[in-house]
């Protein structure tokens, strides 16, 4: 997997690319929008992430002329504006998702992952980790084979836990997917469903699989971070 | 109407200058006709008198008392043209007295005898009995024999005060034609005038943050008005130079900004995933990638207002229910109320159909319910609702949590404000919640106000503008 990263800010791009290649993608790098460019049109990526504000030639420009020549690659955006407003015309403009500033790491990955696979995304019908299991079809939580009670909330929370299983979750990102962008900023209300899940989920078992990482957000998995 | 306003005013102002003018003119045609009559008859019962004088008293000492009534009978017939004549002796005895005149205009009987008469030739009035007044004139004459006669000669004011009842008519009639043509014409003359100020004020008001290039028609008359339009258009230039330059700034401040936290989060939590970290670095990475978090979450807050006050909020417009949605969002939020022993109801029985961007107004009750369930101790109540008052859709949060002092509510809604400090800290607060909530308010054309008594409660309330075109029966349900 080939993947391009358009970014100025040096040690942005230092980052991202650092933390993409330990998770064994090839990135190449390019520091201004017309090089960049030249870059995408010469080989052929899988992905391209991009940020809007370049030098020489600006992010909104690359993407249209990209997009001209190459209607499939997937283009994640970065962007240090305000999403919120703009949000609607990167879509229309032809990017397939963005991320403002300053993001997690983890949700970049997720997210560029999410858009490699595309369709391939986690949709067996159910979901397992160690002896818990999700049955999106019954929508029943079984641990250890005995059954959970959840409200939905709990539920969706759960799922995209399970589905990201073994991968950081940070609050900005459970909030956008479980509730809705008004919620931003309200990042307590994650630690209070996360919380009432490991009652259900975790409090009478001895392997605990709902992990809090300092600073960054949640994860669900049967192996024991370091 | 409007009294007011600049055309009432205008409109009074012309039409009272010319009733005020016209009234002049009529005082003063009045005075000098009447005093030009008075004089002009005068004058002649003084012609009369003179005459009567030098041509029959002159003599009289030859002719005698009876010639000279014989020819001032003849001469002048005062009966017949209504005049009065009155020769009086300077011993005071009538030598001739006129009789009364053939149209019986006035009775000359009814005139006392002369007393006290004057050296010199005069005037004076006589009211008689009979409601007529008499205007007399009196001369002093010497006949060739040195005897002192006066002769009077009178004729009635009526025909004069006829002739100024008939002005005083006249002048009467043309108060309200004046009166009328001073208002209709007026009237026009200021709406014309304002035609075009009316048409650069509804241009005006249609121009808001979000036409900000649009500009007045400019009308090259070469008047005031045009000089108005170019200045105000000016003033729009400007206008738009500086949203545009806050907004450029907006953005610029924004990149400048994120760029370094992305680079700070992005680092740390490189390092945090490092496999053979020590626990207690782990966690210092942890807790400044919390900090980073929250500065990250402030700079958010700070360009929404920004973006707020820059009319931002007006890109997603829609209608929608305010009643739903609150009910929404205090399910969603249930559990975090729940979670501190809190129980929360929310009464919005109908549907209030409001105007708006919806995820910013969601925001607006998202931020006052956290506030409520942050503020209120165990065991409390939070209290959502959503009604329709003076065609104003009016959403209240109240709680009976630890209130909020008196010195400190006009300060509420300041950013970065904060009632206790160390507490709300404490709590996640950045002290911009409700600065927030108070822009996007401002935004829709809605206000928000607190109640809040200390250690009681407190209670916000949001008004926001019906959605236009509501009737408020159709909403029923």
């Amino acid at each position: 997997m080939r993947l391009l990263l358009i970014e100025d800010e040096k040690k942005v791009a230092e980052f991202v690319a650092r933390g993409l290649k330990a998770e064994r993608f090839a990135v190449d790098v390019a520091y201004d929008g017309q090089s960049g460019l030249n870059m995408a049109t010469n080989c052929n990526y899988d992905l391209i992430v991009l940020d809007l504000m370049l030098p020489v030639l600006s992010g909104a420009e690359v993407l249209k002329r990209i997009r001209r020549q190459n209607t499939s690659v997937p283009v994640l955006i970065l962007t240090a504006r305000d999403a919120m407003t703009e949000k609607v015309e990167h879509f229309e403009a032809g990017a397939d998702d963005y991320l403002t500033k300053p993001f997690a790491f983890a949700e970049l990955l997720v997210r560029t992952k999410a858009l490699l696979r595309r369709g391939a995304v986690n949709r067996a019908s159910v979901l397992r980790v160690a002896d818990l299991e999700l049955d999106r079809l019954t929508q029943q939580v079984r641990r250890a084979g005995k059954r959970i009670l959840l409200t939905s909330k709990e539920y969706s929370l759960l799922e995209y836990l399970l589905a990201n299983a073994g991968r950081v979750l940070s609050r900005t990102m459970i909030i956008e997917h479980v509730w809705d962008e008004s919620f931003e900023g309200l990042t307590n209300i994650v630690d209070v469903y996360v919380r009432h899940l490991r009652s259900k989920v975790d409090d009478l078992h001895s392997v605990k699989l709902i992990r809090t990482v300092r600073g960054v957000g949640y994860t669900l998995s049967d192996e024991t971070l370091a | 109407m409007n009294t007011r306003s600049i055309r009432f005013r205008l409109i009074v102002w012309h039409a009272g200058l010319l009733i005020a003018l016209f009234l002049c003119f009529g005082l003063a045609t009045y005075a000098g006709v009447k005093f030009h009559l008075v004089r002009n008859l005068a004058d002649s019962q003084f012609r009369r008198a003179r005459q009567i004088g030098a041509t029959l008293l002159k003599d009289i000492d030859k002719t005698g008392e009876a010639y000279v009534a014989e020819e001032i009978n003849t001469r002048y017939a005062p009966e017949i043209n209504a005049r009065f004549v009155r020769i009086t002796r300077g011993d005071g005895r009538i030598v001739y007295s006129s009789g009364k005149p053939k149209d019986l205009s006035f009775d000359p009987a009814s005139l006392a005898p002369l007393t006290n008469p004057p050296d010199q030739p005069s005037t004076r009035q006589e009211k008689l009995s009979d409601g007529n007044t008499l205007l007399v004139a009196i001369v002093p004459s010497v006949s060739d024999a040195s005897n002192r006669f006066y002769v009077e000669v009178g004729a009635p004011l009526e025909p004069v005060q006829a002739v100024l009842n008939k002005l005083l008519f006249w002048l009467a009639l043309g108060l309200p034609f004046i009166v009328a043509v001073a208002v209709g014409g007026g009237h026009v003359l200021v709406t014309r005038a304002l035609a075009p100020v009316e048409i650069i004020g509804r241009k005006a008001e249609q121009i808001s943050l979000r036409n900000l290039s649009e500009r007045l028609p400019v009308v090259p008359t070469g008047d005031e008005l045009e000089r108005l339009s170019i200045a105000v258009n000016h003033m729009i230039t400007r206008l738009d130079e500086a949203f545009q330059h806050n907004r450029r700034f907006m953005a610029d401040a924004s990149h400048e900004l994120r760029t370094p936290l992305t680079v700070i989060r992005g680092e740390l939590e490189a390092t945090a995933q490092q496999a053979r970290l020590p626990s207690d670095l782990r966690d210092t990475i942890g807790s400044v990638l919390e900090e980073v978090e929250r500065l990250a979450g402030i700079v958010e807050c700070l360009f929404a207002l920004a973006k707020l006050e820059a009319g931002d909020a007006q890109a997603k417009w829609a209608q929608f229910d305010l009643a739903k949605l609150a009910t929404t969002t205090a399910e969603q939020m249930c559990l975090l109320a729940e979670d501190k022993g809190i129980s929360i109801s929310c009464d919005a029985p109908r549907a209030i159909s409001v105007e708006g961007d919806s995820a910013r107004l969601k925001q607006v009750v998202v931020n006052l319910l956290d506030n409520a369930i942050k503020y209120t101790p165990p065991g409390g109540m939070v209290n959502l609702s959503v009604a329709e008052s003076n065609a104003n859709a009016v959403l209240e949060v109240a709680d009976n949590g630890i209130g909020i002092p008196a010195t400190d509510q006009p300060h509420l809604f300041e950013r970065f404000f904060r009632v206790d400090k160390a507490r709300s800290r404490d709590l996640g607060g950045a002290g911009l919640g409700l600065a927030i909530v108070k822009s996007i308010c401002t935004a829709h054309g809605g206000q928000v106000a607190v109640q809040s008594i200390e250690g009681h409660g407190s209670r916000f309330k949001v008004e926001l503008p019906l959605a236009r075109g509501t009737n408020s029966k159709s909403n029923h349900g």
